[in-house]
C-alpha cells in the first residue's frame, strides 16, 4: 500500500509545484497584475479608484495566501478564468479542442513506439552489420531535425509538390460529420502531423530500446539461456526483449512530456484545431489566461500519463512488487 | 601484446585512432567552422540581417545568394546572422545549466541527508513539468528577447544533467578508494578535492554537449512560435516569417525554408557527432574477417566423452590481437571429473566457452577441433550445436546471480529447458528436478532474487542439467559464495555425477576445492596446458613451475607453520568492549525503516602490540564490520571502540587513531584511483596528515615502497595504478598504509582476490612489516587454515557473535563450537 501512497503523494507535490508556478508567474513577471487584465491605453485613461474596483472584481486586493487559496480551489473546479481573445472560459475552449490534440498525440506514440522497438530490435540483432549502421545513423540525422521543419518539408514534399494530402485543418468542412468521407478527410489530414511527430520521437525510444536490447543481450542469463539449447529466437525475444521491456517502458511514458510540447509546435504549421494553434494565438495576443490553462491542462496529462507508468510498472517487473 | 598498449580511462575525446574518435573530430570541425561562418558574417555578407535591401520576395540571384523575404531582408545575410543566435544560445544554455547542474549534484550528492532528497524531490518535479509549453507560458510573461530566451530554457534544462551527474557522484562515493580514503582519516573537504571532483569532472563534459544540442532546438521551437527576440534574426525567426507568409506553397520555399532547417540540423548533427563517443552502445563494434578453422594437428581421441584437439582463439579489439588459448588438447573421459585450474586470464574460460560454441564476436577460433559424440563441435553450423547444447554438452555458468532471468520464475526458466522439443511440462517434473538439487516444490514460484545464493547455484544446476547431458561443463560454479556453501554445492555435483553418469570439466581457479576431488587435475598457465595428472601426482611432482608454485601457495591445515609466531607485548592496543552493530533498511523515499538487521552482538575483542590478530568467518558474519568499527569509519550501537585504552570520540584521540592505525582492503583495484600516481597514492596518508610540506615525502614513499619490495624510481614513482598487476597493486597498498609508521594495519582479506600463485608473497611481505617495523595485524579471512599458520591468535565469528577464541594451533586442533569443525572440515 505504502507504494501507491507514495506515488500518489509525488503526483500531488508535483501538479503543486506546477500550479505554483502558474499563480506566482504573472506576478513576477516585470509591470503590474493590472497589464495583464487590461491594455496599456485603457488602464492609463482609469481613475484610482476605477483600477482598485478592476482589483477587487479580479480578487487581486486580497492577501496573497487569500489569491493563492483562491486560484487553487478554482482550479479544482476547472475555472482558469476567460480568454481575452476568445471571450469565453479558458477551461471551454481548452475542452473543445483537446480531443485533437489526444488524437494526434496518440496516433505518434502509438506509430512511434512499434516502429522504433521493432527497429531499434532490429539494429541491436544487427550490431555492428549494415542494417545497424544505417539505422543509427538514420536517427542522428533525424534526431537533429527541429520537428516543425520536418513537417514543413513534408507538406513540400506531399502537398505542394505531389498533391497527395491536404496540409490544413483536421477536418473538411462541408462534410457531416461521421459521414465515411469524413473520417477519410480526418485520417488524410492526420497523417503528415503523426509523421512529423512520430519520426522525432520515433527516433528517441529507437536509440532506447536499442541500448537497453544491446545492455540485456549482454547479460549472464543470456549466456545461460544459448548454453542451454534455447532458440535463438526466444533467447531474443523471452529473455532479452522481455528484461529490456523494463528500461524501455519508463523511458517512453517519461517522453511523453516531450510529445506534448512537440504536438503544440507541429499543430501550428498544419493550422491543426486542437491545444497547439490556442498557443499560437495566446503567444501573439498575449493571452495569460489561455496559455497557462494550456500549461495546466499539458502538466496534468502528462502527471496522469506517469501516474499509469507507475502504477502498472510492477506488473512487469516482479523485483519492485515486494516494495509494496 | 594488447594489454601493454595503456589508455587513459577517462578522456574527454575517444582516441582520434578509432572510428569514434575520428568522428567526434568531425563534429568539431563542422562546429568550428560554424562558429567562424558567425563570427564573420559581416564580413561574408554585405547586408546586415535586418536592412531591407531588395524587393520582397526576390529570386536568389548574384547580389542575393538565396534570394529575399516578404520585407526585402537578404535571406543570406539571415542565414550566416541566424547562425549567431543559435550558438550563443546553445552555449550560453549550456554554461549556465551545467554549471547550475554542478554545483546541485555536487550539494546533493557530497552533502547527502535531507539536503540531497530537497533537491532530488525538485529535480522530480522538474523533469515531469512538460518543458515546451513551461518555456512558452514563461517566454510569453518574461517578454521576448533573447536573455529571456537562454534563462527559461536554461531554467527547464538543468535538472536532467544533476540526476544524472549526482548519481554518477554517489558512485564514486561508493568506491573503496573513497572508503580508504576515510579510512586514513580524511575530512570531507579531502575526499570531495582530491578524488570525487577529479572523477566526475570529465563527465560533465557530455551533459554539456547534450544540453546544447537540447537548447539550440528548443530556442528554434521558440523564433518559430514568435517568442524569438524581434530585433534577432534567428534560424527559428527565419522560418516563423516564411511559415507565416506560407512560403512552402510557393516556389520560394527552396531558399527560405531549406538553407535554415538544413543549418539547424548541420550544427545540432555536429554536437550529436560530439556527442556521439559518450555512448558506449553507439560506438562500432570491432569486426573482422574470420578465416576458416585450421585443422588440428592430432587426432581428438573418439572413447572420450569429451575430447578438445590443438584448440587455439585469439580475441580481436582495436588495440590489436591477444591470443587466450594457444594450442590446448585435453581429454574428459566418461563419468571422470577433471578440473582445469588456472588464474585469472589463463584462457580457461574461454577454453569452456569454444567448447559450446558460445564465444563472443570478439574472439576467433583459429585452429583445432571439439569431438563430442563423434561430432567436431567447432564445424558444426549454429543451428545443430544449439541441439546439443544441454541436452548433450550443458554449461553451469558463473554467477548464479546473474545467470537467471530475473523477471522470470524459477519454474518457468526450469520448464522452458524441459520443453525443449514442443513436450509439455507437467508441474511434477520440475518438482522432481527442484528436488534432486535440494529445493522445494515451491520455489519454483519464486524469482532468482528471492533466493539466497547456495540455491540460486541449485535452481541454476537444475536448470543446466535437466535434460541429463553427458558433459557438463561447470565454469567457476562456486566463485563467490561462502565457503561451507561452496563445500555444498561441491557434494551436490558429485551426488548428481553419480545418479545421472554425468562427465564433468569443472573450470576453477580455486585449487584446495578441486583437487580434493577431482579425478585429475589440468592446470592452464597463458593460454597452454602446462601439466596435468593427479592432485597428489602434481603436488608431488609437478613438470612446470608455475603449479609447483600453485601448490606450493597452498598451505596444508597440518604440519609446521609457515610464519612463526609473534610475541604480544603490553596493554591492548585497540579494542572492542561489547560492542553490537546494526543497519536500517532505507526505504525507496530515502527514509530509515524500524527494523534494524542486527549484524554484531555483543562483540569484545582485544589487539596487542606486535601481535597477529586473526579474524575469521563466513560472509555475512560481520567482520568487515569489525574491520570498519576499529577505524573509525562506523560507530557501535552499543559498546565501545578503544584506541590505547580510550574510547574512539575525542578529536585529539581520533587523530592519533587516524595516524597509528591503517587499513588494507580486500579488492587492489578498487581502492586506489586509477588516475593518481603511484606516488601520490603512497603519499596520500602524509598528506591528510598534513606532512607533506616536510620536504621529505618523496623519501618517506620511497623507503615505504622498498619496504614492500617494488622499485622506487621515479619512473615508478609517476606510473599509474592501471599499469600493474593485482599483485603490484596490493603492494602500493600495503606501501600507502606503512608510509606513516602506524602500529596497527587491519588487513581485510588482503589476498583473497589475487591470483593464488601471489597470495603468499603478500601474506610474506606483511610478516616481514610485523618483523621489520613491529605492526600489530588484525588480519580478516574466511580462510582458517591461512589464518591458522599466519596469525598467533584465532577468533571465529559467526553470525555477528564470536564463537570461539584462543592461540592458533589451539583453536585447529581442539575447536571447540560446530561452526568452527565445520570451517577445518571444509579446509
Amino acid at each position: 500500500m505504502g507504494y501507491y501512497l507514495r506515488i500518489i503523494a509525488q503526483y500531488a507535490v508535483t501538479l503543486l509545484a506546477a500550479l505554483t508556478i502558474n499563480f506566482f508567474l504573472p506576478r513576477l513577471a516585470p509591470g503590474d497584475p493590472l497589464d495583464a487584465i487590461l491594455p496599456p491605453d485603457v488602464i492609463g485613461s482609469m481613475s484610482e479608484a476605477e483600477i482598485n474596483e478592476v482589483l477587487a472584481d479580479f480578487g487581486l486586493d486580497l492577501p496573497l495566501w487569500q489569491q493563492y487559496w483562491n486560484y487553487l480551489t478554482g482550479v479544482f473546479a476547472a475555472d482558469f478564468g476567460t480568454s481575452t481573445t476568445l471571450g469565453m472560459p479558458v477551461w471551454d475552449a481548452l475542452i473543445g479542442r483537446l480531443p485533437w490534440t489526444l488524437l494526434l498525440m496518440g496516433c505518434a506514440l502509438l506509430v512511434s513506439t512499434l516502429a522504433g522497438v521493432a527497429l531499434g530490435m532490429l539494429a541491436a540483432r544487427k550490431r555492428g552489420e549494415f542494417a545497424d549502421v544505417s539505422i543509427i545513423s538514420t536517427v542522428l540525422f533525424v534526431g537533429s531535425l527541429p520537428p516543425f521543419w520536418l513537417a514543413m518539408m513534408l507538406i513540400i514534399l506531399f502537398s505542394t509538390t505531389l498533391g497527395w494530402l491536404p496540409s490544413f485543418g483536421a477536418y473538411k468542412l462541408g462534410v457531416p460529420e461521421g459521414s465515411w468521407a469524413w473520417y477519410v478527410a480526418v485520417i488524410e489530414r492526420l497523417i503528415m502531423p503523426v509523421m512529423a511527430l512520430a519520426v522525432v520521437q520515433g527516433a528517441s525510444t529507437l536509440l532506447i530500446a536499442r541500448s537497453a536490447m544491446l545492455m540485456t543481450l549482454e547479460q549472464d542469463y543470456i549466456l545461460f539461456a544459448r548454453a542451454r539449447g534455447t532458440s535463438e529466437r526466444r533467447v531474443f525475444f523471452g529473455h532479452a526483449f522481455r528484461n529490456a521491456l523494463l528500461p524501455l517502458y519508463t523511458n517512453v511514458m517519461l517522453g511523453l512530456g516531450g510529445l506534448i510540447g512537440g504536438a503544440l509546435v507541429i499543430e501550428t504549421v498544419f493550422s491543426y484545431p486542437g491545444l497547439g494553434s490556442l498557443v499560437v494565438q495566446g503567444v501573439t495576443s498575449r493571452d495569460y489566461n489561455l496559455l497557462q490553462g494550456i500549461f495546466v491542462l499539458a502538466t496534468v496529462s502528462v502527471l496522469a500519463a506517469n501516474f499509469l507508468t507507475d502504477l502498472f510498472y510492477p506488473l512487469i517487473d516482479p523485483r519492485t512488487r515486494q516494495a509494496r | 601484446m594488447a594489454a601493454d598498449v595503456y589508455v587513459k580511462p577517462k578522456r574527454l575525446l575517444a582516441p582520434v585512432a578509432t572510428t569514434t574518435g575520428k568522428v567526434q573530430w568531425l563534429g568539431i570541425a563542422i562546429l568550428t567552422t560554424i562558429a567562424a561562418v558567425a563570427i564573420l558574417a559581416p564580413l561574408l555578407s554585405a547586408y546586415g540581417p535586418t536592412d531591407a535591401v531588395c524587393d520582397p520576395f526576390e529570386h536568389p540571384g548574384p547580389g542575393h545568394l538565396l534570394g529575399c523575404d516578404d520585407a526585402g531582408r537578404d535571406l543570406f545575410a539571415q542565414l550566416i546572422y541566424g547562425a549567431r543566435v543559435s550558438l550563443f544560445v546553445g552555449l550560453s544554455v549550456a554554461v549556465i545549466a551545467t554549471t547550475a547542474a554542478v554545483i546541485l549534484s555536487i550539494l546533493a550528492g557530497l552533502n547527502g541527508g535531507w539536503t540531497d532528497r530537497l533537491i532530488m524531490r525538485i529535480v522530480d518535479v522538474a523533469l515531469s513539468l512538460p518543458f515546451l509549453p513551461l518555456v512558452i507560458v514563461l517566454g510569453v510573461y518574461l517578454g521576448a528577447s533573447l536573455t529571456t530566451q537562454i534563462l527559461v530554457i536554461a531554467l527547464v534544462m538543468w535538472a536532467q544533467p544533476v540526476r544524472e551527474l549526482r548519481s554518477q557522484i554517489l558512485s564514486v562515493r561508493a568506491m573503496t578508494f573513497v572508503e580508504a580514503s576515510k579510512a586514513m582519516g580524511a575530512g570531507g573537504l579531502h575526499i570531495g578535492a582530491r578524488h570525487i571532483l577529479p572523477e566526475v569532472a570529465p563527465l560533465v563534459v557530455p551533459q554539456f554537449v547534450r544540453i546544447a544540442h537540447s537548447a539550440i532546438l528548443v530556442e528554434t521551437s521558440l523564433s518559430f512560435l514568435g517568442l524569438g527576440d524581434p530585433l534577432q534574426s534567428s534560424w527559428g525567426a527565419i522560418l516563423y516569417h516564411a511559415n507565416a507568409r506560407t512560403a512552402f506553397l510557393t516556389g520560394s520555399w527552396l531558399w527560405w525554408i531549406v538553407p535554415a532547417g538544413v543549418a539547424v540540423s548541420v550544427t545540432v548533427t555536429a554536437l550529436a557527432f560530439i556527442g556521439f563517443g559518450y555512448d558506449a552502445s553507439l560506438s562500432p563494434r570491432m569486426r573482422h574477417r574470420k578465416s576458416p578453422i585450421k585443422a588440428p594437428a592430432a587426432q581428438p581421441d573418439p572413447e572420450a566423452a569429451l575430447s578438445v584437439r590443438n584448440l587455439a582463439v585469439a580475441f580481436h579489439s582495436e588495440l590489436g590481437t591477444t591470443e587466450a588459448v594457444r594450442d590446448v588438447s585435453l581429454d574428459l573421459g566418461r563419468g571422470d571429473l577433471v578440473g582445469l585450474v588456472g588464474e585469472s586470464g589463463s584462457g580457461k574460460s574461454t577454453l569452456a566457452l569454444a567448447a559450446l560454441g558460445l564465444l563472443r564476436v570478439s574472439a576467433e577460433v583459429r585452429q583445432g577441433a571439439v569431438l563430442l559424440d563423434g561430432r567436431d563441435l567447432l564445424r558444426l553450423d549454429q543451428d545443430d550445436i544449439r541441439r546439443l547444447r544441454g541436452h548433450k554438452i550443458a554449461l553451469i555458468p558463473q554467477s548464479a546471480m546473474n545467470s537467471l532471468n530475473p523477471v522470470v520464475t524459477i519454474g518457468g526458466q526450469l520448464s522452458e529447458a524441459l520443453a525443449h522439443d514442443g513436450k509439455t511440462i507437467d508441474e511434477a517434473a520440475i518438482s522432481t528436478w527442484l528436488a534432486r538439487v535440494g529445493l522445494e516444490a515451491r520455489h519454483a514460484r519464486c524469482f532468482s532474487h528471492e533466493l539466497s545464493g547456495g540455491m540460486r547455484q541449485r535452481a541454476v544446476i537444475a536448470i543446466a542439467i535437466c535434460n541429463t547431458p553427458d558433459v557438463v561443463i561447470a565454469d567457476e560454479p562456486t566463485t563467490g559464495l561462502d565457503v561451507l556453501v561452496q563445500e555444498e554445492i561441491m557434494a551436490l555435483l558429485l551426488e548428481l555425477r553419480q545418479k545421472l553418469n554425468l562427465s564433468i570439466l569443472f573450470v576453477t581457479h580455486n585449487l584446495p576445492l578441486i583437487a580434493r576431488h577431482a579425478d585429475r587435475l589440468e592446470v592452464m598457465y597463458q593460454g597452454e596446458i602446462v601439466d596435468r595428472g593427479t592432485a597428489s601426482q602434481l603436488r608431488a611432482a609437478a613438470t612446470h613451475a608455475h603449479t609447483r608454485d600453485l601448490f606450493e601457495s597452498l598451505p596444508e591445515i597440518a604440519g609446521a607453520k609457515r610464519w612463526q609466531a609473534g610475541i604480544a607485548e603490553g596493554a591492548p592496543l585497540l579494542s572492542l568492549k561489547k560492542v553490537s552493530k546494526g543497519f536500517r533498511s532505507r526505504n525507496s523515499l530515502g527514509f530509515a525503516s524500524r527494523t534494524i538487521t542486527p549484524v554484531l552482538k555483543d562483540v569484545s575483542l582485544d589487539l596487542h602490540q606486535r601481535e597477529k590478530l586473526g579474524l575469521v568467518g563466513g560472509s555475512g558474519s560481520g567482520k568487515s564490520t569489525i574491520a570498519r568499527l576499529m577505524m573509525g569509519l562506523l560507530r557501535p550501537d552499543a559498546g565501545e571502540v578503544l584506541f590505547e585504552g580510550d574510547p574512539l570520540g575525542r578529536q585529539a584521540i581520533l587523530k592519533a587513531h587516524a595516524k597509528s592505525v591503517h587499513m588494507v582492503f580486500q579488492d587492489p583495484y578498487g581502492s586506489m584511483r586509477n588516475a593518481m600516481s603511484i606516488l601520490d597514492i603512497v603519499s596520500e596518508p602524509l598528506c591528510i596528515q598534513g606532512l607533506t610540506h616536510q620536504g621529505d615525502t618523496a623519501e618517506r614513499v620511497r623507503t615505504a615502497l622498498d619496504a614492500v619490495c617494488l622499485p622506487s624510481d621515479g619512473a615508478f614513482l609517476s606510473r599509474l595504478p592501471i599499469q600493474l598487476s593485482g599483485g603490484q597493486r596490493q603492494r602500493v597498498a600495503f606501501a600507502r598504509a606503512i608510509v606513516s609508521a602506524p602500529k596497527v594495519i587491519i588487513a581485510d582479506e588482503p589476498t583473497s582476490m589475487l591470483d593464488q600463485s601471489v597470495r603468499m608473497e603478500i601474506m610474506t611481505l606483511m610478516e616481514d612489516l610485523r618483523r621489520q617495523f613491529g605492526t600489530a595485524f588484525l588480519f580478516i579471512t574466511h580462510d582458517i587454515v591461512l589464518a591458522r599458520h599466519f596469525c598467533d591468535r584465532i577468533i571465529v565469528l559467526s553470525e555477528g557473535r564470536v564463537v570461539e577464541e584462543g592461540p592458533a594451533d589451539t583453536v585447529i586442533h581442539t575447536p571447540a563450537h560446530d561452526y568452527t569443525k565445520r570451517l577445518i572440515a571444509a579446509a
